[in-house]
């Protein structure tokens, strides 16, 4: 037997024992911080909504564990040499939740629901006419082939249909509505189907027994091979977080997917329990309103730049666990190049100088922060006493979520520290903050030379060349300050020894495929 | 009496239209927009304004209050901004998970805490009143949450005789529904243990120095007959009114305490609710808790003539 047949033999020994692995008739309990807001993927959703629905519904495509986007229900994805046309050949043998075949139809029926105006459909103004990846047609030429066209490249058509907010454009079953078109409930293609969602109390999900696993691949992010080894997933809503604690050591609940980080050292210590830490590529970053009088003197955000000490703040905020980035491009990403691991050069007493040829008086500098995402407000607490130290006035004003976000939105602050979800295409995270102020005062970068940059990225999908361009953006981004990027997201899960391959993920989600419970 | 409970009712309406007024517009004058809350920070202004067209918020103050007020005149509270369930059922529906909690809570203390009180004020100064005006200090000091914490911790944690997490319906399994509202219980019966007690106790006291108290004990009646006959009937009156307060008070719900013990109540519905600028959902519970608040509190008003001789007399 030559390497080769070697290797392809025991590809297929993996693959059968894989396919092989028997259902436990287990409940794994994982607990979820607040109910989730409805089963409709991509509709009326929140993160919690989305780890739910991702269970039970997949799409064409789907971030793979490395944040690219590969297959899931498509066997292979064809690019035409203009990058306008998206050929997308399907698996065989993946069935719905209620027994029937999937076909090019179902996925047809699916997109024509989502780019319905009635659907309300988060992602619809992406895909349609304006959208950066308007899509022209979108057809089924046969059973197991389906088409869409694009009015213009573009890079991330592929990331946007596979986004976790859009609930992965999940392709559902008809039935999954009512007969008078309402949403019922998703009849998907997922590892676990419905069960039962008692409102503000539990969900339970239960294992679909011929789900169609990727034939001889791992677990990989949301791809891959997600066979249900448990018969049920039962999500109890704990909102409070020493309630979730007590309810895991006293063996109530398997996993809680995001414990504190002052936790970590306990729970490691328990023969009990083990835990799982994965970065994703959400930050948290301290964010200028550049048209402040103040902070619109790029000296002067550059000065704070140089009195706040990344390392040491991210340390603190994270107990060593996380690391600083002053880059938009995750430090997990393919495009975090050496380039890219440049940051802030911390110089208090350069500030000092900067400051002085600034003319700065000393004026307070409003720093807004909220305790509904602690580290952030912990970020805000080290960063004002480093900026003292520099002699740079800063008074923190806590306000709640809501309110904060209202001022996010309205460009109505001198400062804030700020938690941006994920996006899994560097593009998405530079495109989520750069934009013109006057029509979007949310963006907290407008830089018209920038943002061709950025549209240049987005149309190409040369992968050289879009490592170029996020070069040049962050050598831009170091040199104009228009925000502080202090480190990316830190998800630290906690669960039972006896659950077997549980993982945190860059999803900030739990996964309860690929999971089984020792006995 | 018909006429005393008319004009009771008469008084509450105003009560209720001001709570309705200023929930609608107190609410809306906090910072922060249901719309961009659901969208997050990934919002476009364009998905932001759809969204609030969507919800009607982008209508003018008056006309959306106008348009609630005729919803609610007809039995409807309106539409949950997050869940779009039918606000008057997830209020019913999570009352009534509150509301066996609480009145449980409130019947097994007022039980413990009257006749504790009653003793204590009998036996003033002695080592007895000492350790129970010192328990019920000591009860009524600690937060309810840190309470429950401990609750938690011990029979939950540390003994294991109790689910830490859940929630089963009584009426759906009487067992097993026992064992998860039992921590909530016993966590609000020991606080409101020491609210009650002492005012048990203050009310008896003032009895007890009254003329005809020792008039009672001159004509040489036993002990007991003076405490539950003379004593009971006039120091419970004022008890018996607070008991109205902690009850009205807490059918408006027990966030904290269904928050720590993850039950599904009006309190974590309405917590839930204003953390998501939910406004149908906060109007609706909030004008429930303020007609709930003026019932309980009618209820006590008409039960006083059965405790207090001097109402039934006058």
């Amino acid at each position: 037997m030559n390497k080769h047949s070697a290797a392809m033999a025991s590809v297929s020994l993996i693959g059968l024992m894989l396919a092989a692995a028997p259902l436990q008739a287990k409940t794994l309990n994982i607990a979820l911080n607040a109910d989730i807001r409805s089963l409709d993927p991509g509709v009326n959703r929140d993160s919690n909504s989305d780890a739910v629905v991702l269970h039970m519904v997949e799409g064409l495509v789907a971030y793979g564990e490395d944040a690219s986007v590969k297959p899931l229900l498509a066997e292979k994805v064809a690019v035409s040499k203009d990058e306008l046309t998206y050929t997308f050949t399907l698996r065989d043998g993946v069935k719905f939740h209620n027994g029937k075949e999937l076909t090019s139809v179902d996925v047809l029926w699916s997109w024509n629901r989502y780019m319905a105006e009635a659907t309300k459909w988060r992602c619809r103004p992406d895909f349609a006419e304006g959208g950066a990846s308007h899509v022209v047609a979108a057809d089924a030429p046969d059973k197991k082939t389906v088409v869409f066209k694009l009015e213009q490249p573009n890079a991330l058509f592929l990331a946007t249909l596979a986004r976790l907010d859009c609930g992965m454009t999940g392709i559902l079953e008809k039935s999954s509505l009512n007969d008078d078109g309402s949403f019922k409930q998703p009849v998907g293609t997922g590892p676990f189907k419905y069960k039962e969602w008692k409102k503000g109390e539990f969900v339970d999900l239960e294992a679909f027994p011929e789900y169609s696993a990727r034939a001889g691949e791992g677990r990989d992010g949301l791809t891959g091979s997600k066979r249900p080894l448990v018969e049920t997933v039962h999500f109890p809503i704990i909102p409070d977080r020493s309630s979730a604690k007590a309810a895991l050591l006293s063996g109530d609940v398997d996993v809680v997917p995001d414990v504190p980080y002052a936790d970590i050292a306990e729970f490691k210590q328990n023969a009990d329990l083990d835990v799982s830490l994965a970065s994703n590529p959400g930050i948290t970053a301290v964010l200028f309103q550049t048209r402040d009088p103040l902070l619109k003197d790029v000296r002067i955000r550059k000065a704070i730049s140089m009195a706040i000490d990344t390392n040491a703040l991210v340390d603190g905020i994270t107990l060593g666990l996380g690391k600083a980035n002053n880059s938009l491009v995750p430090a997990t990403s393919k495009f975090h190049s050496a380039e890219q691991a440049k940051g802030y050069k911390f110089d208090p007493e350069a500030a000092k100088t900067l400051l002085q040829e600034a003319g700065y008086d000393g004026r307070p500098i409003k720093l807004i922060a909220n305790t509904r995402y602690a580290n952030t407000y912990d970020a805000a607490v080290m960063a004002q006493a480093m900026l003292q130290q520099a002699g740079i006035n800063v008074e923190i004003e806590v306000l709640e979520w809501a309110a904060q976000l209202d001022r996010y939105q309205s460009g109505n602050y001198t400062a804030m520290t700020f938690p941006y979800s994920a996006r899994f295409d560097p593009a998405l995270t530079y495109d989520s903050v750069m934009g013109n102020k006057e029509k979007e005062p949310r963006k907290v970068w407008d830089d018209p030379e920038a943002q061709a940059l950025l549209a240049e990225n987005v149309r190409s999908s040369d992968p050289a060349k879009r490592q170029e361009l996020f070069d040049k953006l962050h050598a831009r981004f170091l040199a104009s300050v228009p925000f502080l990027m202090l480190y990316n997201g830190l998800e630290a899960s906690a669960f039972q020894k006896s659950v077997q391959n549980y993982q945190a993920s860059i999803f900030s989600m739990p996964r309860a495929w690929e999971v089984s419970i020792a006995d | 009496m018909l006429r005393f409970v008319l004009s009771r009712i008469g008084m509450a309406v105003p009560t209720v239209i001001l709570v309705s007024v200023l929930v609608f517009f107190l609410i809306r004058l906090i910072p922060g927009d249901p719309a961009t809350l659901m969208l997050g920070d990934m919002a476009d202004p364009a998905s932001v304004a759809a969204l609030r067209t969507s919800l009607g918020l982008d209508k003018d103050l008056l006309t959306q209050f106008v348009l609630w007020v005729s919803n609610v005149l007809r039995g409807d509270l309106g539409t949950s901004i997050t869940t779009h369930e039918s606000v008057t059922h997830l209020v019913l529906q999570r009352f009534q998970v509150s509301a066996g909690i609480v009145l449980v809570a409130v019947a097994l203390s007022s039980l413990v805490a009257v006749p504790a009180g009653l003793v204590a004020a009998l036996k003033q100064n002695s080592k007895l009143d000492l350790g129970l005006v010192t328990i019920a200090a000591l009860l009524l000091s600690v937060p309810t949450f840190w309470l429950g914490l401990i609750i938690l911790l011990v029979f939950g944690l540390k003994l294991g005789w109790l689910p830490v997490v859940g929630y089963v319906s009584i009426a759906e399994d009487p067992a097993r529904g026992l064992l998860y509202v039992l921590m909530p219980i016993a966590t609000l019966f020991l606080h409101e243990i020491g609210v009650l007690l002492r005012m048990a106790r203050a009310s008896a006291l003032e009895v007890l120095r009254l003329d005809y108290i020792t008039h009672a004990r001159a004509k040489g009646l036993p002990e007991s007959t003076v405490l539950w006959r003379h004593v009971f009937p006039n120091a419970f009156a004022p008890t018996w009114t607070l008991i109205g307060l902690v009850l009205g008070n807490m059918l408006g719900g027990i966030a904290v305490i269904e928050t720590v013990f993850t039950i599904p109540g009006l309190g974590r519905l309405l917590v839930d609710a204003i953390f998501g600028r939910d406004y149908p959902v906060i109007q609706g519970c909030l004008l429930f808790i303020a007609v709930i608040y003026v019932l309980v509190n009618l209820i006590v008003d008409l039960c006083y003539p059965l405790f207090d001789p001097r109402v039934r007399m006058s």
